[in-house]
């Protein structure tokens, strides 16, 4: 009977560990593939750790990743357990209160906590960074522990500690030699799961880090963007390191048991307590060469034609040059905090809470938000000679005109990006968007999931304009979403859109015509088209916020940006159009370069073209239509 | 034990400060009108108001629920033989089963949830493996299983660490004295491990249940944004659209529903618990 029930347990743990390490091995599978593809698989090549190695932020964020993690870990443990073995002694009514408000971090979306903490900080105008992060990590770990361990403290004989207190213990003796190794295994499993927490979380520390501190769940989101596959490598020297330090914990107690066998015996408490204060110290000094190294070298000549030898910048992910924020930093001598943002949104969130930066990099309407909200100075023309190098069809911009408080910095359309095997282009140009509503393609598309690029189509589909706010003309783009929806059984996504295109699983797709260009000089089957009943020109721009630090150096830095040197780079590494005249030429004329992807330039003669404008009243209510279009099943 | 109840003061503290505060500033937005400014606040129900006269808003809150429940429901039962299979290993075994289960959630979530991307795929290794049987390819990618079974993924290791912890260092002399007095092994299960192991699976329901009424990414990549949840639109509200207030209003809502929920399957638990001691 034994033998039966032992493979009957070997059987569930083999298919448990099949379970979990399918997806692990997937991605150190894909760490090594030569293509860009996250999902296809094109042989095998080392460039994504090439890329990483060479990306020191990246090693920034492991550190601090690491660090965070385990100081969150020690501390909430231990201040878990204590606090939980209080509590199991408190008055019902305590107990209840507590384990309620525990609850909610682990309830609430992550990014009601975040947003409730960025506005908490930003109230006691706290520094946002490496404390502030800690902070919050502890905060949202605490909970796990206390729900491991006080199932453990129930189950536990009340009379315990009153016998050994009876026996002359003192409460802390009772509690260390009684109560604790009586819970252990709560404690080391509530330890697991807030090492988990802390090491996993993204949201939540994308609101309260500031001042360069990332971690590896910003950098993945981020780089997640573009479909970046040193994800999977990073992950995988992740997997390793930790699969060193967990041998190294487990092997090291049992050689040195065994050396030390015949004299002392390693008690267990002890070889705990040695074990944490190890962990302890290290974290201690990883973090004091962390706040040296991040202190670094001032430069002082910067400092003394700038004011300042940092700048801190805040663009979308994967947005930006390879070599051209280390040139920068290597021309002038200074430092530059780069920070990512995921949409407009998102970025103003942290404007709003009073975060401060030199360099924004927002969208047309955006800027409009952010010029009549006052979060923004007008820039010295003076200090930017580079302006002369602007390309005619990035001049004269809706928003700003006269480049009073903006200067272009990419610009592009929207599109669709189709399967040329599968579909005649002739089939485009006849039915415009309305491609995306001919059943004969039903199942085959995938969709932009956000409100603004879904109406921008089906109004454009519709003969309107896209900055519509005619209640009888949004009814009628809501209609011809909801058809969509309902006889095309399209997919919504986001960023994904480019992996996905890029393998080919379906054939089409609404997609940014930067994208578009990653996706057709990775896939050959693929085309780009820009329906003739218009799209969305839209033009993103380097600006200046009002509390801007170090005013001075952002002018500085933008003319780098418009230099041709800057540009070519940028829009070489990004896909998008380049606002410099020189550069866009190039690129666009080249055969090496874009010349034969027809998603790199944008057109500028579409008569129906437009760009968005600021309408957040409009806004919510297409937010609203968008949820009930993709809700209806 | 009064020496005890001291240390849970700094704790209570803490939270006052670091989590109560905090949501208080979610409930002030919730019950305001647009504009985030915490200075100018202006009282309204509109914000409640608006999701209980659109069905849509109620109709996504039950499928979030209903997902949850079921991902919750397949983690017990899944959870708990493998717990249980682990807390019969060996010490050493003991450890290294649990480590090993809980190392692949220190992979970043978005990673491992492209992966899984990759293998749901109608090219990927189950639709090839079912392939070689001449079955399929069967969609996966994009449809409910495909959310569910990403939320097992995640969330299974919460479940079996909780229900491990409570299996393990259990006493064994109960299960003597129980087969002493004549009882099956089965009768034994269900009548002493299965109730001293009930409150790490309450312990589990709370880490599995909590955090996927409120998931985001799983739903958004693996059910291609078809499965539009409450976490979704939360996220939406705040980080797309900008409205805090409707954002901030429908986490409340949520939270209640899910408190409510919670009440209930504690007092289980301690209705039970309190049948023990007796």
């Amino acid at each position: 009977m034994k033998k039966k029930s032992g493979i009957g347990s070997r059987v569930i743990l083999a298919l448990t560990l099949l379970f979990f390490y399918l997806p692990i091995f997937y991605i150190i599978l894909f760490s090594f593939n030569d293509s860009r593809s996250l999902t296809k698989f094109g042989g095998f090549s080392l460039r994504w750790y090439e890329k990483m190695f060479s990306d020191s932020t990246m090693m920034e964020a492991v550190f601090y990743t690491v660090i965070i993690a385990v100081l969150a870990t020690v501390i909430s443990t231990v201040v878990g357990t204590v606090t939980a073995i209080g509590l199991s002694k408190s008055k019902k009514i305590v107990q209840t209160m507590v384990e309620r408000v525990n609850d909610l971090p682990v309830m609430n979306p992550e990014i009601v906590t975040a947003i409730s903490l960025l506005m908490f900080f930003s109230i006691l105008s706290v520094r946002k960074g490496f404390g502030t992060l800690l902070i919050a990590h502890i905060m949202f770990c605490i909970p796990y522990v206390m729900l491991s361990v006080t199932p453990k403290l129930r189950s536990l004989d009340p009379n315990l500690i009153d016998a050994a207190m009876d026996l002359g213990a003192t409460p802390f003796q009772a509690l260390i030699k009684v109560i604790v190794p009586q819970i252990r295994p709560g404690i080391i499993s509530g330890a697991l799961i807030a090492f988990t927490m802390s090491f996993d979380d993204f949201i939540i520390s994308y609101f309260v880090t500031g001042n360069g501190v990332n971690n590896i769940s910003i950098l993945v989101y981020t780089m997640s963007k573009r479909v970046n596959p040193s994800i999977n490598a990073l992950s995988t020297i992740v997997i390793l390191l930790i699969t060193l330090a967990l041998g190294i914990v487990n092997v090291v107690p049992i050689l040195r048991e065994k050396n030390v066998d015949k004299e002392k015996r390693f008690s267990p408490s002890r070889k705990t307590m040695a074990v944490v204060s190890g962990v302890l110290v290290v974290a201690i000094v990883g973090t004091i060469i962390g706040g040296s190294l991040s202190a670094q070298r001032k430069r002082q000549s910067a400092i003394d034609r700038y004011g300042s030898d940092t700048l801190k910048l805040y663009l979308p992910g994967e947005y930006i040059g390879e070599d051209l924020i280390s040139n920068f930093e290597n021309q002038f001598g200074v430092k530059v905090i780069v920070e990512n943002f995921d949409s407009n949104e998102m970025m103003y969130t942290k404007l709003q809470a009073g975060d401060a930066y030199d360099v924004l990099i927002p969208s047309d309407y955006m800027i409009e938000r952010l010029m009549s909200g006052g979060y923004l100075q007008k820039l010295d023309l003076s200090r930017i000679p580079n302006l002369d190098n602007l390309s005619d069809a990035v001049q004269n911009m809706d928003y700003d005109p006269d480049n009073t408080w903006s200067v272009p910095y990419f610009w592009g359309s929207v599109g669709l990006v189709y399967n040329h095997e599968a579909i005649d282009p002739s089939v485009l140009e006849k039915e415009g968007w309305e491609v995306l509503r001919d059943t004969d393609y039903a199942g085959r598309i995938y969709v932009y999931d956000s409100e603004r690029d879904s109406f921008m189509m089906a109004f454009k589909a519709l003969g309107y304009s896209m900055n519509t706010d005619d209640p009888v003309e949004i009814n009628a783009a809501y209609n011809w979403l909801r058809e969509m929806n309902n006889t095309m059984s399209p997919v919504y996504v986001t960023d994904e859109v480019i992996d996905s295109m890029m393998a080919g699983y379906k054939d089409i797709a609404v997609v940014y015509s930067g994208d578009a260009t990653v996706i057709l000089d990775e896939n050959e089957d693929m085309s780009f088209f820009m329906p003739e009943e218009g799209t969305n020109i839209w033009c993103d721009a380097m600006v200046i916020p009002a509390n801007a630090e170090n005013p001075l150096l952002a002018h500085e830095f933008i003319n780098y940006t418009l230099t041709y040197e800057a540009s070519f780079d940028n829009s070489e590494t990004v896909g998008y159009a380049s606002p410099n005249a020189e550069v866009l030429e190039e690129m666009s004329g080249s055969e090496d370069l874009y010349a034969e992807n027809e998603a790199y330039l944008p057109r500028s003669d579409g008569e129906m073209d437009e760009m968005f404008h600021d309408n957040r009243t409009l806004q919510k209510e297409l937010s609203k239509l968008w949820i009930k279009v993709k809700a209806e099943k | 034990m009064k020496q005890f109840r001291s240390m849970t003061y700094p704790y209570v503290a803490w939270i006052s400060i670091i989590i109560v505060a905090p949501m208080l500033l979610i409930v002030l937005y919730a019950f305001s009108v647009s504009g985030n400014d915490v200075l100018t606040i202006q009282f309204t129900f509109d914000n409640f108001v608006r999701f209980v006269t659109d069905s849509v808003f109620m109709e996504v809150l039950l499928r979030s629920l209903y997902i949850a429940v079921i991902t919750t429901l397949i983690c017990i039962l899944l959870g708990y033989p493998i717990a249980y299979v682990i807390a019969q290993l060996p010490s050493r075994g003991n450890t290294l089963c649990i480590l090993l289960i809980t190392m692949p959630t220190w992979v970043n979530m978005l990673v491992r949830t492209y992966a899984w991307m990759g293998i749901l795929q109608d090219e990927g290794i189950f639709n090839t493996i079912l392939g070689f049987f001449g079955i399929g390819p069967i969609p996966m990618i994009h449809t409910s299983f495909a959310v569910i079974l990403g939320m097992v993924y995640n969330f299974l290791p919460f479940m079996i660490l909780q229900i491990h912890t409570s299996l393990a260092k259990m006493d064994k002399s109960l299960l003597e004295a129980a087969s002493d007095l004549g009882a099956a092994p089965a009768t034994a299960f269900l009548r002493v491990t299965l109730p001293l192991s009930l409150p790490g699976v309450i312990s589990g329901i709370t880490l599995v249940f909590l955090p996927a009424v409120s998931s985001f990414f799983i739903p958004k990549l693996l059910g291609g944004g078809q499965f539009v949840l409450v976490g979704n639109i939360i996220e939406t509200q705040f980080l797309t659209t900008g409205d805090w207030n409707f954002g901030s209003a429908i986490s409340l809502i949520m939270a209640i529903i899910i408190m409510l929920s919670m009440w209930l399957t504690r007092k289980v638990d301690v209705q039970v618990a309190s049948r023990g001691k007796e």
